[in-house]
């Protein structure tokens, strides 16, 4: 039986609706908080410190994937939404871009470095997959290491067996001097991450230099080195690529535990001092 | 894509969350099937773990890595594939815990750090966090540092956690500064509202603090305003109540000063316009002035054309009338007045040298009719006798015989007792008085027939104080002959045209009355300030710098309507008619008004009842600030 086609929202615009929301509904409160004489920072903050707290939460979520939770892809689009609302409610709450305390300034810059790293792996995670799926090519980030070793020996393979079968050291030099560096570990690292074409042509050019000093049979022979090393170009784009992914969490967790423990404390000192 | 690359026999089933990476894959050589141990040895030193069956060793390599060797184990149970052992690396995941752990430490070893370097340190916070203070809390902070205002800094952990489940009270420790007119917790300082519960009130429900240096902790919006507020309104232009009918003219002037008549005629007048004021601020200096505009002093704006007015309106306290008989002994008047040589005139009828009245200040005195001579003839000789041989005393005691303290000091301040007896000579023997020379500069003298004072200047102690002394007793509830005597003296010392110095002329008389009830007047020697309004601002300097000086009329239209002197007759000050048409809310409207001017309730109104400081903090504030080199 075919079912009808039920109209709905995409889910990414009903989260960013539903955060617009929450903080226009938070900012009403404290403008109204404001005008009958209470201290909307108050308000402001407990709804941030939530936020925040569930942006946190993310985390725990990644380790306790055996409990029903929901889908990671659904935390991750409440994520993005809830790391947007918390920039805003960020200022809604501090009144001001860059505060004049140096706790203030110490803990802003780390929020904004949160921020911003978020941005960026956000970009990375909306741009990079799709990059790879380009390469027609699937791997496996821990398994690199053991495709470019077996490309490589591969690859020496060829080229010893071409030494022997046409008594010539030309493909052989070749790979010693040039393409042995290329074989050797992952390239081109910031060029595959900033989308340049450099390791592209980088491999054409050292296949076709060496062309025309061959004969025919050993031509054959770096026809099929090429196609290794373009393989091993992928490859290395995917190693780039998949390192950044993984990477920028490195900036971006342990941000966010200095944001944690510097948000705590401001509990403790508001709590302490002017509760 | 090689699919097959990933099936169960082909591929590993990779663990990410494994705590260490191969050292081979690390530098990019095939790691082992094995991989590193949980405790981060390397697992890859042979190739199996050779399984002992039936007494015989059988290799147990994986299909995925090329199934059992040709070789197999050794018989000692060892795998015949040994290799040197690897450095296994931590895996991203570990490095990014570690990473996390050190952030974790690092920020609060910083919090435990700063505290240690807080100069106030005695408890756990450093004084700094919070954000600079405004200027104005800076220097009275500066010594108690973070406990002016917090009452847990530097307590310790266990008034910290104290503190956790105790509202601060901030605004408690405002108050050992700040100091108002009535109780800081309520609403304006003030209760207005008597019939009404209204919910307390906090320093911090308006003032924040920690918020910058150059930041005014002091302003509110209107919308504020209107959550305490029960006639709520949108702004100045919408809803704001018009004005009282008076406005801002509350109070009767001191001084009658009519302005409509010296601007339109005795500022155009030839024989004044060149003294007269240009503009309203040359009278009225409004530099630095505040909702009240005080005219400048009588010397700088008055004396030009006043001064010499004021000289010409003399005194008379006691005159040479007409006898109609001799009372006085001529020979104790000689002995009294030391004349041996004088030969007194023995003549069948006795003709007075005077043919005036007695002055109505003597006859107020001495208590006699001053159109009857008959009445007048004896109390006045006696006068004249007594001044002859006691000078100034028998006089001043009648005046000091009308007040509960002695006043004749000041009222025949500087009067030379010679001159007393010398005239009382000459009028004991019938004789006019001749004065050695004209009194110029002011004060007592004797004429013909003649006591008299003349008013030095403006502000004359003499002649202020027969006005006082006039107005006193001409209240004062008495006999009703000697009452109607006062009030006739009253009237002619009061005199805008005849009255000493012409004082009343200018300054207005008031009716007030006494505790128990009756009424006394006074006079309004200096300027009257404006009624208290301590809700309201307005500042003068700021409207005519940016109007310019000739626009005190757009607010100050002169009022036509006669009736402004008429209302010093009176001495009622509550009901009068002003030089100036009260001021309409639409004439501040016309600036103050959507898209002009600020229309928020604090430019007009402010909030505390009057706001000081305490005692100790102005000592404070004297303080001089230290000068570091």
């Amino acid at each position: 039986m075919k079912k009808d086609k039920v109209f709905r929202l995409p889910r990414s615009l009903v989260y960013a609706c539903s955060g617009s929301l929450l903080f226009i509904l938070t900012w009403a409160w404290a403008v109204r908080t404001e005008n009958s004489l209470g201290i909307s920072d108050f308000s402001t903050g407990w709804v941030l410190f939530f936020v925040i707290a569930f942006l946190a939460l993310f985390g725990a979520r990644k380790r306790l994937s055996f409990l029903p939770l929901g889908s990671a892809s659904r935390w991750f689009k409440i994520h993005i939404t809830g790391g947007y609302m918390a920039v805003f409610m960020f200022w809604l709450h501090t009144g001001e871009v860059w505060p004049s305390s140096f706790y203030g300034q110490l803990l802003t810059l780390l929020f904004y470095a949160i921020s911003i790293s978020g941005v960026i792996g956000l970009l990375m995670e909306t741009v990079f997959p799709s990059q790879l799926t380009h390469t027609k090519m699937e791997v496996i980030y821990e398994r690199i290491p053991k495709e470019l070793a077996e490309i490589r020996n591969e690859v020496e393979a060829l080229v010893e067996e071409c030494a022997k079968e046409n008594a010539s050291s030309v493909l052989a030099q070749h790979y010693l001097e040039t393409l042995r560096w290329y074989f050797q570990r992952t390239r081109f690292f910031m060029s595959n991450v900033c989308g340049s074409e450099k390791p592209q042509h980088w491999v054409h050019q050292q296949c076709i230099i060496l062309e025309r000093f061959l004969n025919e049979k050993e031509r054959k022979y770096l026809n099929k080195v090429y196609l290794l090393a373009e393989k091993k170009r992928k490859i290395d784009f995917h190693y780039s690529l998949q390192k950044m992914l993984k990477t920028w969490l490195l900036i971006h967790i342990p941000l966010a535990g200095a944001v944690m423990a510097m948000v705590f404390w401001h509990l403790i000192v508001i709590q302490v001092y002017f509760v | 894509m090689e699919e097959s690359k990933f099936g169960k026999d082909q591929s590993q089933y990779e663990r990410p969350n494994n705590p260490y990476r191969c050292g081979r894959a690390i530098l990019w050589q095939t790691p082992c099937n094995r991989g590193p141990a949980t405790d981060g040895t390397c697992g890859g030193t042979r190739e199996c773990t050779p399984f002992l069956k039936n007494d015989r060793w059988e290799c147990r390599r994986d299909k995925r890595f090329g199934g059992p060797c040709d070789e197999g184990p050794r018989p000692n149970g060892e795998c015949c594939i040994q290799r040197p052992a690897c450095a296994p690396h931590s895996s991203l995941r570990i490095i990014r815990g570690r990473v996390t752990l050190l952030v974790l430490l690092a920020v609060i070893a910083l919090i435990v750090g700063s505290l240690g370097l807080d100069s106030h340190f005695n408890g756990l916070v450093s004084i700094s966090d919070a954000g600079p203070l405004s200027k104005s809390h800076i220097k009275f902070t500066e010594k108690q540092g973070c406990n002016a205002c917090h009452q847990a800094h530097g307590q310790g952990i266990a008034e910290w956690v104290k503190a956790v489940f105790r509202p601060s009270n901030l605004s408690g420790k405002c108050v050992t500064c700040h100091n108002f007119g009535g109780d800081s917790s309520v609403a304006h300082n003030n209760n207005i509202l008597t019939d009404k519960e209204v919910s307390k009130t906090q320093c911090v429900m308006c003032h924040r603090e920690h918020s910058d240096a150059s930041l005014n902790i002091r302003t509110l919006n209107s919308k504020q305003c209107n959550s305490c507020h029960e006639n709520k309104f949108k702004s100045f232009e919408d809803g704001h109540p018009e004005f009282s009918k008076k406005y801002p003219y509350f109070t009767r002037d001191s001084i009658k000063y009519e302005h409509g008549s010296h601007l339109n005629k005795h500022f155009d007048n030839p024989k004044f316009s060149d003294k007269a004021p240009k503009t309203c601020v040359d009278c009225h200096t409004i530099t630095l002035s505040d909702r009240e505009i005080k005219p400048g002093k009588y010397e700088t704006i008055c004396a030009n054309c006043h001064n010499s007015q004021i000289k010409k309106k003399e005194l008379t306290i006691i005159r040479l009338p007409e006898l109609l008989q001799n009372r006085i002994d001529s020979s104790k008047l000689i002995e009294a007045c030391d004349f041996p040589e004088t030969k007194i005139d023995v003549e069948e009828e006795f003709l007075s040298v005077s043919t005036e009245q007695p002055a109505l200040v003597s006859a107020f005195l001495l208590n006699f009719s001053e159109d009857d001579p008959d009445s007048y003839g004896k109390p006045l000789q006696d006068l004249i006798m007594s001044m002859a041989e006691e000078s100034t005393t028998s006089f001043a005691e009648l005046i000091d015989n009308q007040a509960p303290t002695p006043i004749s000091e000041n009222l025949l301040a500087g009067l030379n007792p010679e001159v007393l007896k010398r005239a009382a000579c000459a009028w004991g023997l019938n004789r006019e008085y001749e004065p050695p020379a004209d009194p110029k500069y002011g004060g007592w003298y004797a004429d013909m027939l003649e006591i008299r004072y003349k008013p030095a200047g403006h502000a004359d102690p003499v002649a202020k104080s027969w006005i006082e002394f006039a107005l006193a007793v001409s209240t004062e509830k008495g006999v009703d002959v000697s009452q109607s005597r006062a009030v006739a003296m009253r009237e002619q010392i009061l005199s805008i045209k005849d009255g000493v110095g012409g004082c009343i002329k200018c300054h207005a008389i008031t009716e007030f009355k006494d505790t128990k009830g009756d009424a006394y007047l006074t006079v309004d020697w200096n300027y009257k300030n404006e009624k208290k309004r301590p809700y309201v601002k307005y500042k003068h300097d700021d409207h005519v710098n940016i109007m310019g000086e000739s626009s005190c009329s757009s607010c100050h239209v002169l009022n036509k309507e006669e009736g402004y002197m008429a209302s010093f007759k009176e001495y009622n000050s509550i009901n009068w008619v002003n030089n100036f048409k009260p001021i309409k809310k639409k004439t501040c409207m016309q600036c103050h008004s959507e898209d002009q001017i600020d229309m928020e309730c604090q430019t007009c109104h402010l909030y505390h009842l009057k706001p000081s400081f305490k005692k100790d903090m102005q000592a404070l504030k004297a303080e001089p600030i230290p000068i570091t080199p």
